[in-house]
C-alpha cells in the first residue's frame, strides 16, 4: 500500500512537470501553428538561471520569480526577434528554425554555465520528507506536485477568466478574424511565448530539485513530454494536462512494478513506456484524447 | 468621415488590384459599395482597416483618411481603437468560443465596464444572442452568426461600421432582417460602408452607393439614381428596361456597359 502511494505520489509530481512542459508546446503550437523545438533549452535555462540567481545570494523565493520571468522574457524575445519574421513561410521552415534556436541556445548554456552537473539548490533539506498514511514522501516530488498544480489551475483561470485569455483563444481560432477585431496578436504572440517560457522553466526547477540534477542535457527531459503532447491532441491544452499525468503516473509504476520482472532488458523501460503508450495511440487514436474535432453544423 | 482617396493598392508586389478608387461615408450615412466577384471590394476593405499585410499587399498609392486623420499605414488594432470596426466576409464567427466569449473578443479596445455595459446593449438589441450565451458559436444557424458578427463589432464602440456581404449564403427572410438591422444601426447615427453583391439589398437601405469593377469606380450616385440607372437595372439587378431580360438578345452579343467604353 504504502510503495503504491508513493510511486502515485512521485507519478503525479513527474507527471505535473511533463503537463507543464507538455501545455508549453501546445500553447505556442495553437496560437502560431509553431512546434517550438527549443523549448527544452528554455526549461534548462531557466533550472540553470534558478542556481546562479540562487548563488548570488537572493532569497529562494525572489530567485524562482526572477528565474521564471527572465525565461519567459527569453521566450518571448525568440518569438519576437526570430520567429515572428517567419511569419508566412512554410511551417517546415519555422520548425527548422525552432531546432536551430534549440542548438544555439544549447551551446550558450554550455559556454555560461559549463559541462558540470549541479544540485538544484532548496529551502528545506533534499531528503526531507513528509508523511502521508504510512508513506513517507519526499518534500521535493511534493513541492513540486504543488506548484505544478497551482500553475496550471492559474493558467485555466486566465485562459477562461481573463480578457488575454479571450484574446489568446479568439488568436488561435482565427488569426484574421483576431485582428480585424482590433486584438494585438504580435502582443498576444508575445504574452503566449512568455508563458510557454515560464512553465517551461518552473518545469525545468522542479525537475532539476527530484528526480534528476540539473546538466546542460536537462534540456532533453522536454522530449519525454512530448508523447504527452501527442496522446491529449496537439491542439487540446486540457488533454495534454491530463496525458502528462497519466503519462508520469503510468512511467513511475512502471519503473516501480514493471522493470523488475524484465531482469537486464528491464532497466530503463520506463523511459520508453510513454513512448510505447504514444505509439498505440497514433495507432488507434491519431488525433489524442481531446484532439480536433471540427465543428460542423448540420 | 471616411475618406479614401486614389487607393492603389498592390498583391505579391506585381498583382495591381484596386487601381485609383475615391470612395466618401459621410458621417450618419449608409453608403453601399457594390461590384462583381474579384472587383476589389474586399482589398478595399483590408486597406482600410490594416489588414493588407497578412495577405502580402500594400497600398502603393492614394489615401485613407479616417476623420481627418491618415490611417493607411497603422496597425489593425489601433485602427479598430480609433473607433471603425469591421465584420468580415463569412461571418468569421469563433466557432470554439461561446456566444459571449465572442462578443467579448470584440471588446479588447474598450475598458472592461464598457465591456460589461456593450454586452447588455448586445443581448438587448439580439435577443436570440442572451439566449444562447453559453453555448458554442459554431452552433448557431447562418443568420444567427451573422447577427453575431454584427455584434461582436459593434462591441469596440464604432462610429463607422464596415460590413463586408452581411447577405452572404442566407434566406431571403434573414437578409430581409440584416437589411432591417443596418437600417436600425444607421438610425442610431452609425455611419456604415456596406459591401454587397446582392444590390437590392444593398440600395434599399444605403442613401448613397459606388459601383467597383476592375479596381476602379466606374459609377457613383444616391441610392435612387443608381436603382433607375438602366445598366444597372439590367447588370445588378437583373432587370431589363422594361422589367424583363430579353435573352434571345444576349445570346447573341452582351452588351457593353456604358461607363467602361
Amino acid at each position: 500500500m504504502s510503495t503504491w502511494l508513493q510511486l502515485t505520489v512521485s507519478g503525479l509530481s513527474l507527471g505535473t512537470i511533463y503537463a507543464l512542459i507538455a501545455l508549453g508546446f501546445v500553447v505556442i503550437y495553437r496560437a502560431s501553428a509553431v512546434f517550438n523545438f527549443a523549448h527544452g533549452e528554455l526549461l534548462a535555462f531557466g533550472a540553470f538561471a534558478m542556481i546562479s540567481l540562487c548563488g548570488a545570494g537572493l532569497p529562494w523565493g525572489v530567485a524562482l520569480a526572477a528565474a521564471l520571468v527572465a525565461t519567459g522574457l527569453l521566450a518571448a524575445a525568440v518569438e519576437r526577434l526570430v520567429l515572428r519574421p517567419m511569419i508566412g513561410r512554410p511551417v517546415f521552415v519555422t520548425i527548422i528554425v525552432t531546432i536551430f534556436v534549440g542548438s544555439v541556445l544549447r551551446s550558450v548554456i554550455f559556454i555560461a554555465w559549463g559541462p558540470q552537473t549541479r544540485g538544484m539548490p532548496t529551502p528545506w533539506d533534499p531528503l526531507t520528507t513528509v508523511d502521508v498514511a504510512g508513506a513517507s514522501l519526499l518534500m521535493n516530488s511534493v513541492a513540486a506536485l504543488g506548484a505544478g498544480a497551482a500553475a496550471l489551475a492559474a493558467f485555466f483561470l486566465l485562459v477562461r477568466r481573463t480578457k488575454l485569455g479571450v484574446a489568446m483563444r479568439a488568436t488561435a481560432s482565427d488569426q484574421e478574424t483576431a485582428l480585424a477585431l482590433g486584438i494585438p496578436v504580435g502582443r498576444v504572440f508575445a504574452a503566449t511565448w512568455f508563458l510557454a517560457g515560464l512553465f517551461a522553466a518552473l518545469a525545468g526547477i522542479f525537475l532539476g530539485m527530484f528526480p534528476r540534477n540539473v546538466d546542460t542535457n536537462l534540456g532533453f527531459v522536454a522530449l519525454r513530454a512530448f508523447p504527452a503532447v501527442i496522446v491529449g491532441g496537439l491542439d487540446s491544452a486540457w488533454g495534454t494536462v491530463l496525458a502528462g499525468v497519466l503519462l508520469g503516473v503510468l512511467e513511475v509504476l512502471c519503473q516501480g512494478y514493471v522493470n523488475p520482472y524484465l531482469g537486464e532488458f528491464g532497466r530503463n523501460f520506463h523511459a520508453v513506456f510513454p513512448y510505447v503508450v504514444m505509439i498505440l495511440f497514433l495507432i488507434v487514436k491519431p488525433h489524442g484524447l481531446f484532439g480536433t474535432r471540427e465543428v460542423e453544423r448540420v | 468621415m471616411l475618406k479614401v482617396s486614389n487607393l492603389e493598392v498592390v498583391y505579391h508586389q506585381v498583382v495591381l488590384v484596386l487601381k485609383g478608387v475615391t470612395l466618401h461615408v459621410p458621417r450618419g450615412e449608409t453608403v453601399a459599395l457594390l461590384g462583381p466577384n474579384g472587383a476589389g471590394k474586399t482589398t478595399t476593405l483590408r486597406a482600410i482597416t490594416g489588414l493588407l499585410d497578412i495577405h502580402d499587399g500594400r497600398i502603393t498609392k492614394g489615401h485613407v483618411r479616417f476623420d481627418g486623420r491618415e490611417v493607411a499605414e497603422q496597425k489593425a488594432d489601433s485602427i479598430v481603437g480609433g473607433g471603425l470596426a469591421q465584420v468580415m466576409e463569412g461571418r468569421r464567427v469563433l466557432v470554439e468560443l461561446s456566444v459571449e466569449e465572442n462578443l467579448l473578443a470584440g471588446a479588447w479596445a474598450v475598458s472592461r465596464r464598457e465591456a460589461a455595459e456593450g454586452l447588455e446593449r448586445a443581448y438587448e438589441r439580439f435577443g436570440i444572442l442572451a439566449d444562447r450565451r453559453r453555448q458554442q458559436a459554431g452552433y448557431l444557424s447562418g443568420g444567427e452568426q451573422q447577427m453575431l458578427a454584427i455584434a461582436r463589432a459593434l462591441m469596440s464602440r464604432p462610429r463607422l461600421l464596415l460590413l463586408d456581404e452581411p447577405s452572404l449564403g442566407l434566406a431571403p427572410r434573414i437578409v430581409g432582417e440584416v437589411a432591417d438591422l443596418i437600417r436600425s444601426l444607421a438610425d442610431d447615427g452609425l455611419s456604415i460602408l456596406l459591401v454587397e453583391q446582392n444590390a437590392a439589398m444593398a440600395l434599399s437601405v444605403a442613401s448613397r452607393a459606388s459601383i467597383l469593377e476592375n479596381g476602379r469606380v466606374v459609377h457613383e450616385g444616391t441610392a435612387e439614381e443608381l436603382a433607375d440607372d438602366e445598366d444597372v437595372r439590367e447588370f445588378y439587378l437583373g432587370l431589363g428596361g422594361d422589367g424583363q431580360t430579353d435573352y434571345r438578345r444576349i445570346k447573341h452579343y452582351r452588351r457593353r456597359r456604358r461607363w467602361l467604353s
